[in-house]
């Protein structure tokens, strides 16, 4: 047996495959496809303080080897969260990493701080890059000064593992990436969707009613393989790699990128069992090769 | 190391081979299925159909409500995308992954009432399957049934044979020349309730109708998803109450005077889209 434990910080996976926010719901409707409490974890989809009903239909449209989103952040809000998700989640076990997201530092901060009281939640993840909500998203991924003061601000008012989430579209991914850690994030996220658009040519007009969405799936993945690759050359912190992985195979190749987990988002829409899949995928491959994943984490690189 | 070619993990996700592929025309297939080991659907229920043959395109299953249930379960497919040109290629034998059945089917019926069902072409699906379903536990249903043009019109033969059947026609190359809310006004009085599912502006005008009236109407609601199981949240359904609804999960059947028709207008038909 191999081992297929990896460390993010403090934090012990007990495998290095995760699912991504918003891809997952809160890991509860996932249950009765497989037990989710085998994944390295979850994370939550994007928690506000307040809940939010998200952005008007139509919100997804396919595109090739792809689809675009904008859901538009639509949460139960991180009360209900904690009240009638969390307890679940702890009974079954199930290694959380609360995505939170807000549209204010003060918001960033009261929602770490909320979450700080409350058991059996292993880690936050920043989402400072969705792209699909007027204000509050991007902007703080897409700017260095933003993100790393965001990132100071959560770092003050929580003792957990902090991950930030990176957008595609910072300018200086390398630069916002450091800044982060130089604030004390203890892993960086990446990638989250790029902005797209796709037109109906029969109603002449968007697919989608925000316009633009979100690209995710197999379209963008290597994408996200350059993107992880850069960062893990840059970072002293872990990267957690993210973009378009639908096999085994698609997220060993971000470990041997050099990412030290990855998650599994678009891929659990096709297959609801996908991250589990992966799981055992990613065993088979290092059990054949007498590796264990610590030893593919950046392999490709050597 | 692939997904997929592996065994099911669970009563609502199995792969099952085709049996059998009838084309109607160019255009409608029903495809049955052979899945011994699954659960049984209800009408009005949908499924996620994908196969790992589609490799990375087309990307997401595609939802598609029961025409039949039982352990031979049977959907109908209108080719009007990617996905559906492979469903409707798809040979016996073949095998698919289907995620099933999901989503609230039909409300029980009004044993006092007569049932109405409306259906707007490949609507006629989840509508067929509700009517045998009547006939079993001894209702009367009538079926309004409109399609742009005869051959738009798949299993209306065996409608025929089942119930009483109204059909129309926007080219009127059969049945009354004209839109199946001319033929629904006469049934919107007490004693009647309302089942439909077709185009979105279609179910919107025979909603507003059965509310003046008076009269219970049901929907089915079909909206582009990725998931099926409410976690993609893509299925978006304004409500009356503000908000959305998801048609996955809080649908696809729900009752009509819940939704904000005013907001919907982007929903389409999904039985079969794409």
């Amino acid at each position: 047996m191999t081992s297929q434990q990896v460390k993010i910080g403090s934090l012990e996976l007990k495998n290095p495959i995760l699912t991504a926010s918003g891809c997952f719901g809160y890991g509860l409707e996932f249950g009765e496809f497989f037990d989710v409490a085998e994944l390295g974890g979850i994370c939550t989809k994007g928690l506000s303080l307040e809940p939010r009903v998200g952005n008007p239909a139509d919100r997804i449209c396919e595109t090739p080897a792809g689809m675009l989103n904008a859901i538009g952040l639509a949460n139960v809000g991180v009360e209900v969260f904690c009240r009638d998700k969390l307890p679940l989640l702890r009974e079954r076990g199930i290694t959380v990493i609360a995505n939170i997201f807000a549209t204010s530092l003060d918001d960033f901060i009261a929602l770490a701080e909320r979450l700080e009281s409350e058991e059996g939640i292993h880690a936050i993840e920043l989402n400072v890059s969705c792209p699909n909500v007027s204000h509050g998203g991007i902007e703080f991924g897409r700017d260095v000064k933003l993100a790393a003061q965001v990132t100071a601000s959560v770092r003050r008012v929580t003792r957990r593992p902090l991950w930030v989430k990176m957008s595609p579209e910072a300018g200086d991914l390398v630069g916002v990436a450091r800044a982060c850690e130089d604030e004390g994030a203890d892993a960086i996220t990446a990638i989250n969707t790029i902005r797209g658009m796709a037109i109906d040519i029969d109603k002449m007009r968007p697919k989608l009613a925000n316009r633009t969405g979100g690209l995710s799936g197999p379209a963008i993945r290597p994408i996200a393989v350059r993107m992880v690759w850069d960062l893990a050359s840059a970072l002293k912190i872990p990267v957690v790699g993210i973009g378009g992985i639908t096999t085994a195979r698609d997220a060993i190749e971000f470990l041997l990128a050099g990412a030290t987990a990855v998650q599994i988002g678009t891929a659990s829409f096709r297959d609801p069992s996908a991250a589990r899949r992966i799981v055992d995928g990613v065993r088979e491959y290092c059990e054949q090769r007498s590796l264990s994943v610590e030893e593919l984490v950046g392999r490709a690189r050597q | 190391m692939h997904a997929g070619h592996q065994q099911p993990t669970s009563h609502r996700h199995v792969d099952a081979p085709l049996l059998r592929r009838e084309s109607i025309g160019d255009s409608y297939h029903v495809l049955t299925f052979d899945l011994p080991s699954g659960k049984l659907a209800r009408p009005g229920q949908f499924t996620m159909v994908r196969s790992d043959d589609w490799g990375h395109a087309p990307l997401l299953p595609r939802p598609m409500s029961y025409l039949s249930g039982g352990t031979t379960p049977s959907m109908l497919v209108k080719v009007c995308g990617e996905g559906t040109l492979r469903l409707g290629r798809a040979e016996p034998g073949d095998v698919f992954s289907l995620v099933g059945p999901l989503g609230n089917g039909w409300r029980a019926h009004d044993p006092t009432k007569r049932q109405v069902l409306v259906a707007g072409g490949v609507g006629i699906a989840p509508l067929l399957f509700l009517a045998r379903d009547l006939i079993t536990s001894g209702a009367n249903p009538v079926l309004i049934y409109g399609g742009r043009s005869a051959r738009d019109l798949p299993l209306s033969e065996d409608v025929a044979e089942l119930c009483e059947l109204e059909v129309t026609t926007d080219d009127g190359s059969r049945g009354h020349h004209g839109r199946v809310t001319e033929l629904l006004s006469r049934w919107l009085r007490p004693g009647f309730e309302v089942f439909t599912c077709g185009p979105d502006r279609m179910m919107a005008k025979v909603a507003a109708m059965a509310l003046a009236a008076n009269v219970p109407c049901e929907v089915s609601l079909e909206t582009p998803m990725a998931c099926g199981f409410g976690v993609c949240l893509g299925c978006a359904v304004p409500i009356q109450a503000g908000g959305y609804l998801y048609a996955c999960v809080d649908g696809p059947c729900m009752d009509a005077s819940r939704i904000a028709w005013d907001r919907a207008e982007p929903l389409v038909q999904l039985a079969g889209k794409g």
